[in-house]
């Protein structure tokens, strides 16, 4: 059901939505391009691009990218037996369920644990690079890969919740015990960190803009007609 | 998937300010909806329940019709403070090791986390799964408590605000498959019964995903037609 009817965008007719409560503005007179406006309704500050969004979404990639490594190398856990204690990695811990027979399960822990993190530090990666270029190519795609990273992000803090609950459980002094490991902190930031990410990125980014024709620098959208 | 038409032109209201004024005045726009995603200004239509409206540009999730009415939450956000508490005191699992009995529930695996010398990941475990998901389940209990008699809440916009934050951060969806994976991995250790804890967390899992499903800005509105902003 698309009709072919031109697209106009808030930008280029004063009009901001409010991402907090909905309530769609017009703005009525001239503004100066960096004058705060506060939704009417919440209070929110409105803009057509959020401010600084590729730098603070950057920032978040970086650190997650460096704190990778430590989360999926240090221990995440150890367990103790009688046999002596064991630390276990992230994958370790898929690794163990694939050969306990627990396939469904490795599979849920491996794309919540492993495939979703990747995901979305490379999915974040490639729409930081093309929105810097302003880049005009496949926005639709890449504005549903922004939504598909923003929709799984939660499900990686998974293996968090696992350790703390094995740690509760599992606590029966020398005879079986398991212990928390500094592993767990890297990667529950990790998986914060991708998320802010994900959600300090503007997806509006993606989308050329007509207002935009005219190059200058915070160009204002043309005045009411 | 309803079509969506933008309008041919912005219609300015009659009670709008000159343009000429020097500070911007922010005007009301009801009749129109704009993308959050791609910027797209559509002609807001009426959705029956259940229906899905999607931006004709990027196709991001514009407005779902609704399905439960501010009564209705209200009912849903008791039910859930119920579920709450039950999950949070009530034992997740019972476990036995060589006749050494143990109950097991969360705030109980998050102290011994943080006793273990790890008291980050124990803070982020504690507000990711009970922190936030009580704020959310006592915000709107606030919120819609006073709306449904006709008072905006003081401190209604904080609340507000401070609920969307709660939502995006709950994870409580999260933590219920954690909880089986967990039992899974400890089944070889010990003879292990789940308990009540974890079915209340469940039944919580499912009334906080069909309330939050819905969004806020109904509420917003509700709010607004009451006087609040
Ligand atoms: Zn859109």
């Amino acid at each position: 059901m698309m009709d072919d009817e031109p697209i106009q965008t808030g930008r280029q007719l004063g009009l901001y939505s409010c991402h907090t409560c909905g309530r769609v503005s017009e703005r009525q007179g001239h503004a100066a391009p960096d004058a705060p406006l506060a939704c009417p309704r919440c209070g929110t500050h409105l803009h057509h691009r959020n401010p600084r969004s590729l730098e603070r979404a950057w920032a978040y990639t970086w650190a997650a990218i460096v704190l990778y490594l430590p989360a999926n190398l240090l221990p995440v856990m150890t367990t103790i037996s009688l046999q002596g204690a064991v630390d276990h990695t992230i994958l370790g811990g898929i690794h163990e369920l694939w050969m306990n027979r627990d396939w469904g399960l490795a599979v849920i822990v491996f794309v919540a644990s492993v495939a979703v993190p990747i995901v979305k530090i490379a999915s974040l990666v490639l729409l930081l690079l093309s929105a810097g270029r302003n880049s005009t190519w496949c926005s639709r795609e890449r504005t549903a890969l922004w939504r598909g990273i923003e929709a799984v992000g939660h499900w990686s803090m998974l293996d968090v919740f696992v350790v703390v609950l094995l740690v509760g459980m599992i606590h029966f002094g020398p005879l079986a015990g398991v212990e928390p490991e500094p592993g767990l902190v890297a990667f529950g930031a990790v998986v914060v960190l991708t998320i802010l990410g994900v959600s300090s990125f503007d997806p509006r980014l993606l989308w050329p803009d007509p207002a935009d024709n005219p190059p200058q620098p915070n160009a204002s959208p043309p005045p009411h007609e | 998937m309803p079509g969506l038409n933008i309008p041919q032109a912005a219609a300015r209201p009659a009670s709008a300010p000159a343009p000429e004024a020097a500070s911007p005045v922010l005007v009301g726009h009801p009749g129109l909806v704009v993308c959050d995603e791609c910027d797209a200004v559509h002609k807001r239509i009426r959705l029956s329940r259940g229906v899905v409206a999607r931006c004709r540009r990027c196709g991001a999730l514009l407005g779902r019709g609704h399905v439960v009415t501010p009564t209705g939450q209200l009912a849903f956000a008791l039910a859930a403070l119920v579920f709450l508490l039950i999950g949070n005191f009530a034992p997740l699992v019972t476990l036995d090791l060589q006749g050494i009995h143990k109950t097991v529930t969360m705030p109980h695996a998050i102290w011994l986390t943080a006793q273990a010398g790890e008291p980050i990941t124990a803070v982020l475990a504690c507000v990711t799964a009970i922190v936030f998901p009580a704020m959310l389940v006592l915000l709107r209990l606030y919120v819609l408590g006073s709306l449904i008699r006709g008072r905006v809440p003081p401190g209604f916009r904080f609340a507000m605000r401070a609920l969307r934050f709660a939502t995006y951060w709950s994870m409580v969806e999260v933590f219920l498959l954690s909880a089986l994976v967990s039992i899974v991995r400890s089944a070889g250790i010990a003879d292990l019964v789940p308990g009540m804890g974890l079915f209340a967390y469940a039944a919580l899992t499912l009334l906080l995903t069909s309330t939050t499903a819905a969004g806020l800005h109904s509420i917003w509105k509700l709010g607004s037609r009451l006087g609040a902003g």
